[in-house]
Order: structure tokens, then sequence, then C-alpha cells
């Protein structure tokens, strides 16, 4: 199974590859059936890698633990659930669902877009491919995830982290990397309109509603992980800016700054250049974003591992995105000019434009300060840090001044707008806001940040209010019917307008939730038994530390009685689990009371004399109108909704897009898992059986590898039998073998003589009188080169791409005398041959 | 049309001062120094009062918690225990919560300052990295 995955990734690259070619061709010739031909190959690339995933699911349903991938991150007593969740659980994993999510993307918008955007259509192909490859590549020659024990194949996994096995961890990256993946699409667009010069508002149409999906999975994905780190994590908050965080956050910022800007250009023609700036600019914090979680440039406690190949890999392609991006933008900058100027900067375009800056700045700031200690090193020498008071100190007003932009930009006319008009539209919002402030003033609240929060979020709410209150009345007034009608009638007709108020009311909410974080309590205690402690309005009292065993999991659980006004309102059940296999990393089993107005949370810190005292150490957390931010996302999801309803239909039903997209999307991999499901239940029961019998094998053989050093030895070396195709010798165990045991025999008694890892290769070498059996090439001297030689390959292989694309789609006519002289009896009847072929 | 030209300066000169001002005044206050246990203890003077972040290994064995209370008392040395040479150590007192994976040999990074006394761990302050293949067990974390 493992080399079918293999296999299946290897040819994604070659058909990835020949797609990229064969649309960049037959666009610069103007061929129909070449351009076909590429996306016919790109629609292939999509089915091979989906048929690479169902392999890789089925290798962890099945339990193929020859796979090192599927030992990492799964076990048999995993449940089902998880054991798919692990596809991209980890690195190389993560990179393929990437590759499958890109090909799936791409097939749906190049078949939705296939008729409309024609001449675009190639150049998105080309793009889009040229990003797989890339990703395949890092795959094929670095990460693959189908890379197998060559011997010892491990009996079970060693299991998912514990930390990961929980509902909100499962969805949360497969909804993030929808909304990275989903952000190619709009940067293929812009690409194919640069390179084809179309730069019209059509490729907009096109992709916005690819960026107000993916927008909506970014938000969705950060969301998911906000509510994971609150209640999995156990510190008491949701965000601590970390590197990983800020990596989603950063495209975020430049999405929805586009998703504004976008409007300008549609209304005024104006901000062209911006807006293929921004599409470029998220894709490539995309790509960035990864790179700075895969490669351990920066540190974080929860990223994968350092990998300097990988960071040179994803460095080569980020310049090459840059270069090659800017280099197109700047080369089309006489067909990008604006038609149009800003008339004044009382006006809407000008509240866009300075929420665009703001927005950009933001992901600027982030950026910044997420490499503020690389930065520092790489400048100073010195390893400066920036904490999470740094981000908030600038952050909390920029946030403001965001939400205030969000109240303004609305009251604002396109183009000017006249001080009647702006008195008749501020009047009621500014009431709202000022009362606000005097009302929550007057009951003695005084930081001023939460307040400012505060009177911005009634601002904001007035101003959506009074928009659609001004809507329907009018509307009313020209339909004559009920008001609720002409209410619906008003979001019906102008969906997007709508919608994006009703994200926008989302947005308050989630300042709310923001805002109360000021208020914010967390105490840590230590409550002996029958102990109590108050906190805010509420006494705590320990009523004692229980143990107890499930199979799979040791649990303790403090039993914690919570009182108000002395009434007992509630007990609580923080709680650790440590899971079999992970004793070391228990769970934290937060306990959380909700309320509408705030949350009590209450963390158990491990402490294992804790069952013996009946002492609860515990860290105790009040936290403010938190849920406002999750139910404020829920409106932000809706308003979305809306908004990417089609222009016509008012019903999901006849939805084109991305509404198919998201379905299915969803059906895809609902189809894969019953696929899955059923070839799981029956390999489970042929694993019933004895053990493999590859045990006893290793069990006959004399010379089983005893140390690590034999171990990787016996890896390295090659038998020289002839009759094993070059296996190993710690691999080559036939029995016919003669040679694999001698060889094994004489590396053993190396061993014991204490030689070094070079002296045994070297005597090797020279017993054998040639490299022959060295079943890798010393990294050293000359030998480096076949190092090297996969890297070269892939240059090569970059390079021969951009080449034939080039040299194939040389108009014929700029070179005729090469042709040769026609006969056109022989050509009609090639075309002949050739049409039946087809 | 010059007159234009000056005014943009102008305005992006003027905002430009400003936030490279504000970023400079909030990094003063805002960094910390990322600093090994060696890097620290051999100038010790000049680190007081900074504020630092510490990496070093939890000396085996050195950590005491008073009893019935959040306050521990726990050395920090600059290598790992496995290591022949230990380096430099400093005693290290914290009040709170520790994370789980805070034990003897931990790789430790403390978010404090320097004191005459050893170095005092900020509440909340300590970040403990498993002892053993941290990054195997990393996993995912969204991207």
């Amino acid at each position: 199974m493992a080399a079918l995955g293999s296999f299946l990734l290897l040819a994604a690259f070659v058909v990835c590859s020949y797609a990229a070619v064969i649309s960049v061709v037959g666009a610069r010739r103007g061929s129909r059936r070449l351009i076909e031909s590429g996306v016919g190959a790109f629609y292939l690339t999509c089915a091979l890698m989906t048929v690479a995933s169902a392999v890789m699911i089925n290798a962890f349903l099945t339990g193929d633990y020859s796979i090192k991938y599927v030992v990492h991150y799964s076990d048999s007593v995993q449940p089902l659930f998880y054991k798919i969740t692990s596809y991209w659980g980890g690195l190389d994993g993560s990179i393929m669902f990437w590759v499958f999510l890109l090909s799936v993307f791409g097939t749906i918008a190049v078949a939705v877009n296939r008729e409309r955007y024609r001449e675009l259509i190639p150049y998105v192909v080309a793009t889009i491919s040229t990003v797989e490859m890339f990703f395949l590549y890092l795959m094929v020659v670095h990460k693959n995830p189908f890379t197998t024990y060559l011997t010892n194949v491990p009996a079970d996994g060693e299991g998912l982290n514990p930390l990961l096995q929980n509902y909100w961890m499962a969805i949360h990256p497969p909804s993030l990397y929808t909304g990275f993946v989903g952000m190619t699409i709009p940067f293929a667009f812009g690409i194919a309109a640069l390179v084809t010069g179309h730069l019209d508002d059509s490729w907009l149409r096109a992709v916005r509603r690819w960026t107000m999906f993916s927008w909506l999975f970014l938000s969705f994905g950060l969301t998911l992980g906000m509510i994971w780190a609150y209640e999995e994590l156990g510190w008491g908050g949701y965000w601590a800016w970390d590197p990983v965080e800020n990596a989603g956050l950063l495209p975020w910022f430049t999405a929805t700054a586009f998703l504004h800007s976008v409007m300008v250009q549609e209304r005024r023609n104006m901000l062209r250049v911006w807006n293929v700036t921004l599409v470029i600019l998220t894709f490539f914090l995309t790509i960035f974003g990864t790179f700075m979680t895969r490669s351990g440039v920066v540190q974080s406690v929860h990223a994968f591992g350092e990998d300097r190949t990988l960071a040179w890999l994803f460095t080569i392609f980020m310049i090459a995105i840059l270069t090659f991006s800017f280099g197109l933008v700047i080369y089309r900058l006489p067909l990008l000019r604006a038609r149009n100027e800003l008339d004044s900067w009382m006006s809407r375009e000008a509240a866009f434009l300075v929420n665009n800056w703001i927005l950009v700045f933001c992901a600027v700031f982030v950026l910044f300060a997420t490499m503020f200690p690389t930065l520092s090193e790489a400048v100073t020498g010195e390893r400066l840090t920036v904490g999470p008071p740094f981000f908030n100190k600038w952050m909390l007003p920029i946030g403001l001044v965001l939400l205030f932009l969000t109240g303004l930009g609305p009251l604002l006319a396109w183009r000017k707008s006249t001080l009647h008009n702006i008195r008749n539209q501020f009047m009621w919002p500014t009431i709202a806001a000022v009362v606000t402030l005097a009302a929550l003033a007057a009951v003695g609240l005084r930081q001023w940040a939460p307040l400012a929060c505060f009177a911005l979020c009634a601002l904001v709410t007035a101003t959506i209010t009074q928009e659609f209150w001004r809507g329907a009345v009018i509307r009313r007034k020209n339909t004559g019917t009920d008001f609720l009608t002409a209410l619906i009638g008003l979001v019906g007709r102008n969906k997007r307008r709508y919608g994006g108020y009703i994200v926008h009311v989302g947005i308050v909410l989630v300042f709310l939730g923001f805002a109360g974080n000021a208020y914010k309590r967390d105490e840590q205690v230590q409550l002996k038994p029958g102990q109590q402690m108050t906190i805010g309005r509420y006494t705590l009292r320990n009523d004692g530390v229980k143990l107890s065993d499930d199979g799979q999991k040791q649990m303790i659980t403090a039993y914690i009685a919570v009182f108000e006004n002395g009434n007992q309102i509630d007990t609580l059940y923080p709680a650790r689990w440590y899971y079999q296999k992970h004793e070391n990393e228990p769970t934290t089993e937060v306990a959380i009371r909700r309320t509408v107005a705030e949350d009590l949370y209450i963390v158990l810190a491990a402490d294992k004399q804790g069952v013996a005292t009946q002492n609860a150490t515990l860290q105790v957390v009040v936290n403010p109108l938190v849920n406002w931010i999750w139910f404020g996302f829920g409106v932000l999801a809706f308003g979305t909704g809306i908004a990417l309803l089609p222009e016509r239909a008012f019903s999901f039903a006849l939805a084109k897009l991305p509404a198919e997209a998201a379905t299915s999307t969803a059906a895809f991999l609902l189809m894969l898992l019953l696929g899955g499901a059923t070839l799981s239940a029956q390999q489970q029961q042929q694993h019933m059986g004895p053990p493999p019998v590859q045990s006893t094998d290793d069990v006959r053989t004399s010379y089983y590898a005893r140390t690590p050093l034999e171990r990787q030895l016996q890896h390295e070396i090659v038998c020289t039998c002839g009759a094993c195709g070059h296996a190993n010798i710690g691999e080559c165990r036939k029995d016919a073998c003669g040679v694999s045991h001698q060889m094994r025999g004489e590396l053993a008694a190396f061993i014991d003589q204490g030689k070094s890892h070079d002296e045994i290769i070297q005597a090797f070498v020279t017993k054998y009188s040639s490299e022959e059996m060295l079943g890798a090439p010393l990294n050293k001297g000359f030998n480096r080169l076949a190092w090297l030689f996969p890297y070269l390959l892939g240059a090569a292989g970059a390079f021969a791409v951009a080449f034939a694309a080039i040299r194939w789609s040389r108009h014929p006519q700029s070179t005729p005398e090469a042709v040769p002289p026609a006969d056109p009896e022989l050509e009609e009847r090639l075309d002949d041959e050739l049409r039946d072929l087809d | 049309m010059t007159h234009r030209y000056i005014k943009i300066s102008v305005t992006v000169a003027v905002l430009l001062l400003a936030f490279t001002g504000l970023l400079w005044s909030t990094l003063r206050e805002g960094t910390e120094y990322f600093k090994h246990v060696d890097e620290v203890m051999t100038n010790r003077q000049a680190w007081e009062g900074k504020k630092l972040q510490l990496h070093g290994y939890v000396v085996p064995g050195s950590i005491y918690r008073k009893r019935d209370s959040l306050e521990y008392r726990f050395k920090v040395q600059n290598n790992p225990a496995r290591s022949s040479d230990h380096g430099s150590v400093v005693e290290a007192s914290y009040t709170g919560i520790v994370p789980d994976t805070f034990k003897d040999e931990a790789e430790v990074v403390l978010r404090g300052s320097l004191g005459s006394d050893g170095f005092h761990t900020d509440p909340n302050g300590v970040v403990a990295k498993c002892p053993s293949k941290y990054e195997a067990k990393a996993g995912i974390a969204g991207t």
C-alpha cells in the first residue's frame, strides 16, 4: 500500500507538471486542444490525490504500521474518528492534505468558471499546478508520508498526542487549511488576469466568492483554535499571540482588507493595483504561515520541529512567488491605472481605504512582532522576545479604530458626503454611543479601553440597525408590503451588502467578548478539604479529590462546590487525565460553568499527592462575556452565508458556488470516510488472527541489531547477494540468502571491536573494494553530489518546465523558415489519422 | 502637482516618524532578553533587574515546594542533566501552578528577573518542555 501511495504522489507530480506546461503552451499558441488537455491533466491530479488520500486513510484505519507516519500518529486503541483525523495530524500528512484540498478546489474552480472566463483558465490551471508541484516535490523528495520501516516494523503505533484527541482539534486544522488553500484560487485568477492582461473586473467576479468562502473557513479555523485553547489547554484564555496562531491571523487580515477593497474597485474603479497586491499578499502569507510553523524558524510551544531543508525549499519558493507576482504587477502597471481619483476624505471609499491600510498594518505588525526574536537575533545577535503584552498594547487601539470604521463606513456616502447627509446619518448612532458610555460610566466602569469598546459597539450596532430600518421603511413604501417582508426583500435584493452588515454584528459581538477580557480575574490557590475561597461573586469549596480508572486512562477529579450568595448553585469537576502510553502528558479537563455574562473556569493542576492529601491545587478564572465571542462567530458565519448566496436565487438549493464547493467537499470527504470504514471493518477482522510471521523471522536471525549504531549500519549497508534486489542487510532475511547473514556477522564483529560508524563503513568499502554495498552514498566529498541530486533535479525540472512552456508555445510564424515545405496531401492524411485517434 | 507631492510626503514622513517613535518606546518596555543561564551568570551584575527569559534545565532533585502552598524553589542549570558539564546554576523561585512538564531535568524557559537572591519568576512565567522527544509529540497545532 505504501508503495502505491508513493507512486500516486509521484504520478501526481508528473501529471501536474504536464498540466502546467501544456496549459501555458496551449494559451500562447491559442490551441483549444492543448488547453483542454491541460485541464484534463489538472482534473487527473485531483483524482490521483483523492486516491492517494484514500490509501493514506486506509493505512490508518487498517493500522498499517509499516508506514512510519501511521506509527507516529495513531495506535490500535484510538477511536475511529481520530484515526481518520490523524491523516493531517503530522507534518507530512498535512502537506499531502494541503495538496489534496488544493486539487479539489482547483478542479471545482476550473470546472465552474471554464466557460465564463475562458481566456483566464489556462493560466489558472498553470498557477495552481505550479503550487501543487511545489508541495508534491516536497513530499516526493523530502517528506514522503508513505515512508516505511524497512525492518523492525512495530506491532503498534505510538498514538496521537492526547491533547489533540479533542473534537475541536480534529476539525480545526482542516477548516484552517480550507481557508488557507482556498486563498490560492483568487491568487491563481489574479495571476491569470495579470498574464493575459484581462484586468477589467471579470477576474474579481470570479474570485469574490472564493475569497469569501475561504475567509469564512479561515475565521472558523481561528475560532476553533481559540475554543480548543480555551477548553483543552486550560490556561484560562483563548489567544496568546503564539506564532502558530498568528500564522493563521496574517492572511485573515489581508483577506478581510481585500473583501472590502473589492467593493471600491467595483463601484469606483479605483485601487486596482492594491487589489491585485492584496490577493498576492494573502496567498504569500498563507505560504509564509506554513513556512513559519513547519520549518522551526520561529520558536513556538506548538510548532512542528526544526527542519532546515524544508526551510530552504520554502524560502526559495517564497522568493519565487514574490519575484514573479510583483514582477507581473510592475509589468502590467500601465493597464492597472485607476480611472477615478478620490473625491473627498468624507466618502465611503476613503473609509474603506483607511480600513485597508489599518488591516494591512495589522498584518505587517503581527508579522514583525512574531518574527522579532528571529530578526533581532539575525541583526544584533541578541535574542530579544516580545510577549503578549506588547501585542495587546498595539492591537488594542488598532482594533478600536477598526471597530470605529466599521460603524463609520456605512454612514458615509460614496464619492462625497454632504454636511446635511452626515448630520442625518450620524445622529442616532452617536446618541447610542454616548448614552452607552454615560450609562457604563455611571455604573462605575473606569478603564478607558473597555469603555471605548462598549461605546463603539453601540455605535456600530446603531449604524447597522439604522441601515436595516431605513432600507426596510423605504422598501415597504415602494412595494406596499408589511415591514418584515420588506426587510427580507431588502436583504434578498442586496445580499452582499446586508450579509456584510450581519457579519459586522458578529464582529461587534466578538469585540464585546474581547472587552470582557479586561475584567478577567485569575487566581491560583491550594484548597485543603472543606476549605473555601472567594472569587468575584462565587465562593468555592473543595469537597475532595478522587482517583478513578476506565482502562484507557487514569482520572484525578476534584469535586468543587460553587456557592453564590450563600446558596450552592453548582458542583464543578475539574480533572486531569493520564492516558496510557502518555503518562507524562496528562490532559487538563477544564470545568466551566457557562453563563451569558461570564464563565467560571476551573483548572486542576497536576499534583500526584493531591489524591493522598485531598488537597486541590486550582487555577480559578472568571472570564466575563467570553461566550459572546463564540456566539459572534455564529452570527458572522450566518452573515457570510447570506452574502455568499447567488445573485439571483434566494435559496441555498440553487447556489452555484461556493455553497456547492462546500457541499461537494463534504460529500467527497464523507465518501472517503465511508469507503475507508468498510475497508477497515474487513481488515480488522484479519488482524484478529495470530501476529504476523515476520517476528519469528527476526528471532531466527542470529545477528539481530543490538545497538542503535548496529541497526543504523544494517540499514545503510546493502546485501550483495544479488537475489534480493539490493535490500539492506538488515532487511534481506531470505532463507536462501547466506550473504546477508554473513555480512551481518561481519558487522557484528566490527561492532564488538568497538569500531566507529565511519571505520566500519571504511572497512566494508575496503573489503568489497567498492561502495557497491552502501545503501546510501557517503555524505562527503564527491559523494555529496548524490545527496544534492534530488534538489538539482528539482531545480532542473522547474527550469525544464519553464523552458518547455516558453519554447513550445513560440508562435509558429516566428520561425517560418524552420518549417519544412508542407505537403498538403500528407498533412491532410495526418490530420485525419490524428482525428481518428481522438 | 508639486504642492500635492509635498503634502503627501510630509504626511508620510510624520506618520512614519510617529510610528517609529511609538514602536521604539513600546519595544523598549515590551522586549525581554532571551538568555541562557551561562550567559547571564558570567556577568551577573549586568543582568540583575532586567526583564529576562531564562533558558535552562531543571537540576534533578532541586525542586522544593513549601508544604500546603504554591511556593516553589528550584535550581536551573545551563546544560541538560545528561551532559558531562552542567554549566552555571542559578537559584529560582516561583509562586503559582507549574505546568505538568515542569519536573527534574525538564527544559524550561522562565520569564522574570534576576535578583541578588536568585531568579524571580513572574506569575505564569514557567514554560517547560518535555524532557524527551518533544518534537515527535508536538503534532498538530493548526498550521
